[in-house]
């Protein structure tokens, strides 16, 4: 048969994808129940990590999360961990950022005194720029941090702001517009769980 | 030297594609401020060189011409979509911080490349062989430039720290500029050794 | 899967154009550029030829993933799809301006084939479907991402121009110092971002 005839390039074009399509579904179908397990663990971790709990494997992190009361207040799913003297709440966010939605967990003690962890789901900021919001020294800064004045203030750009009493973080090198973002994102947050902490504790 | 062993040394070194061309570095510079990202990133483009390679040379005596380079593409946009499985469902963290990064590995220019200057004109074992090696010089070349950027930027080697607590990260390594400084910093290097021994530059 | 961001539509133009330009700072479209960027009219020819087509392609992967993939539940299949569309678009363009006129076609449509491998092109799609971007969304996207590529290859073409003739090191000429000077140009960017702060 002629390989440069059109009727032979077009069946074996069409053999070509047909086949590539095939294998293609069978390995997205293969695995799609581990990308939803993954995707559940991620979760579970970054709540974990928020709510500052130590985990160790996947067992583990599922024994731990069996430990995190889900509860639902005004509408809201929120994430309780009891600590030594006071309750932790975490609950899921979402704002827009410098390219799209960042979505993550922000824990905070129940009385509003401190946020106690910061945890990033999903961003899509420049890597090395704005991205950096998902490196442990940007997500450190929310650790046991007094929020003041009902709020967190972004500062100056910086390394990490060690002092946990003044209710700052650190802005991030070169990413203005995404440390503005994380400045409405947390604002809105810290009001969101004023309004539903407020009225019940 | 054996066929195998010129086309190790030619892959590597004397004709390494991000030395002479600086070519196919689009797809994997962004993700060169860690070196676990990195390998991974660098591991796949390995996979995906010598698979499209083997494929094309097996095919080449039935491919049509008119759509040689559109059977082409497809065949590395298969083996892309395949890495990008498999990372999702074993390495859901890398797979989440190379993000779309792993699909534009398919507009990576030296696969194209070699599967026409190679593939199309070798048997398949040797094409495969040739993939894979001018897959090393890339990572070579990738790793140089993620080491450099995670340990000053970090202060850290694959994750692990390996600088006193005391140590300063270079802010400017974990932005994108560090990685072209780098990069043409290397090629300088690798062009001044190349002069010297009298190879052509 | 999420619903659209909301963004500022002139942050998001101007961030494109910009404070995270596709090339300087996501590193996309390299390889064109740095040959390309030896002469200043071959660059504003391939810059024009990667706006359009950036424009149009991105636009078209929207439409596509939005009305076929989705609905059909396969959007593991996008990669391939995307670069298909990509490179029927560009073929389509290259036999269009052919015919329209010689001119034109002297001076975009000799670029349009080594469009096709841009990492530009297909990374903008990628990072629209990632970001679920809105139509108008994409287009702003694309066509600002476009304009940033342009504006890249044009400043680092002027550069090369004045630096072809000046004495370095004899392992540093051609790519190395090429691959510096972006480098610098890439820094030089970054500082927008305190532009954009002030609006």
């Amino acid at each position: 048969m002629n390989k440069q005839s059109l009727i032979y390039t077009v069946i074996f074009t069409f053999l070509v994808s047909f086949v590539f399509v095939t294998v293609l579904a069978f390995a997205n179908e293969a695995t799609r129940e581990q990308v939803r397990l993954n995707q559940e663990l991620a979760r579970q971790r970054a709540i974990l990590n928020a709510l500052n709990i130590d985990y160790g494997g996947p067992e583990d992190v599922q024994a731990k999360f069996d430990g995190v009361k889900v509860v639902e207040r005004n509408g809201t799913e929120l994430y309780q961990a009891q600590k030594e003297d006071y309750l932790v709440v975490a609950k899921e966010f979402s704002g827009s950022g410098l390219w799209g939605t960042i979505r993550g967990i922000l824990a905070v003690q129940e009385d509003m005194d401190r946020t106690i962890g910061l945890e990033i789901l999903e961003h899509n900021e420049t890597p090395g720029l704005g991205g950096r919001i998902d490196e442990p020294w940007f997500k450190q800064q929310f650790r046991d941090l007094r929020i003041v004045d009902g709020t967190i203030e972004v500062g100056d750009a910086g390394e990490g702001d060690e002092d946990k009493e003044n209710g700052e973080i650190d802005a991030i090198t070169g990413a203005t517009r995404t440390s503005d973002a994380m400045r409405v994102i947390l604002s809105n947050e810290l009001s969101a769980f004023q309004s539903i902490l407020g009225g019940n504790s | 030297m054996s066929e195998a062993g010129s086309i190790l040394k030619d892959n590597l070194w004397s004709n390494n594609p991000i030395f002479m061309q600086v070519l196919g570095i689009c797809s994997a510079l962004a993700v060169t401020n860690l070196l676990v990202n990195t390998m991974i990133m660098a591991i796949g483009v390995i996979f995906v060189m010598a698979m499209t390679n083997l494929t094309v040379s097996i095919i080449k005596g039935l491919m049509p011409r008119k759509v040689r380079m559109m059977v082409q593409t497809l065949i590395i946009a298969f083996y892309v979509i395949i890495v990008d499985l498999l990372l999702r469902a074993y390495l859901p963290d890398i797979s989440r911080a190379l993000g779309p990064y792993v699909g534009l590995i398919i507009t990576n220019c030296i696969i194209m490349g070699r599967a026409e200057a190679f593939a199309q004109s070798n048997p398949p074992l040797i094409s495969m062989w040739d993939g894979a090696t001018s897959g090393f010089g890339y990572m070579a070349v990738l790793l140089a430039i993620a080491f450099f950027r995670e340990l000053l930027g970090f202060g850290t080697l694959f994750g692990i720290q390996v600088f006193p607590d005391a140590f300063v990260p270079w802010t400017i390594m974990v932005t994108p500029p560090s990685a072209f400084f780098l990069l043409g910093f290397i090629i300088w290097i690798g062009k001044t050794i190349m002069n010297r021994e009298g190879a052509p530059a | 899967m999420n619903a659209a961001p909301m963004l500022n539509p002139f942050s998001l133009f101007f961030a494109s154009i910009f404070t995270s330009n596709i090339l300087l700072a996501n590193f996309l479209g390299m390889c064109s550029f740095i040959s390309i960027s030896k002469d200043m009219k071959s660059s504003n020819g391939l810059g024009l030829a990667v706006t359009v087509v950036l424009t149009i392609t991105t636009a078209l992967n929207w439409a596509i993933l939005n009305y076929v993939l989705i609905p059909l539940n396969v959007e593991y299949l996008r990669y391939i799809v995307f670069i298909i569309a990509i490179a029927a678009i560009v073929q389509m363009l290259e036999m269009i301006i052919d015919r329209i006129s010689t001119t034109l076609y002297m001076n975009l449509g000799i670029f349009l084939p080594l469009i096709t491998v841009n990492c530009a092109i297909l990374g903008v799609s990628l990072f629209m479907e990632i970001r679920n971007y809105t139509f108008l969304q994409t287009v702003i996207y694309g066509f600002g991402s476009g304009l940033g590529w342009y504006l890249a290859i044009m400043a680092l073409a002027a550069i090369r121009k004045k630096t072809e003739k000046a004495p370095v090191p004899a392992g540093l000429k051609g790519p190395g110092l090429t691959v510096i000077t972006i480098g610098f140009m890439a820094m030089a960017f970054t500082g927008f971002s305190g532009m954009l702060a002030v609006q």
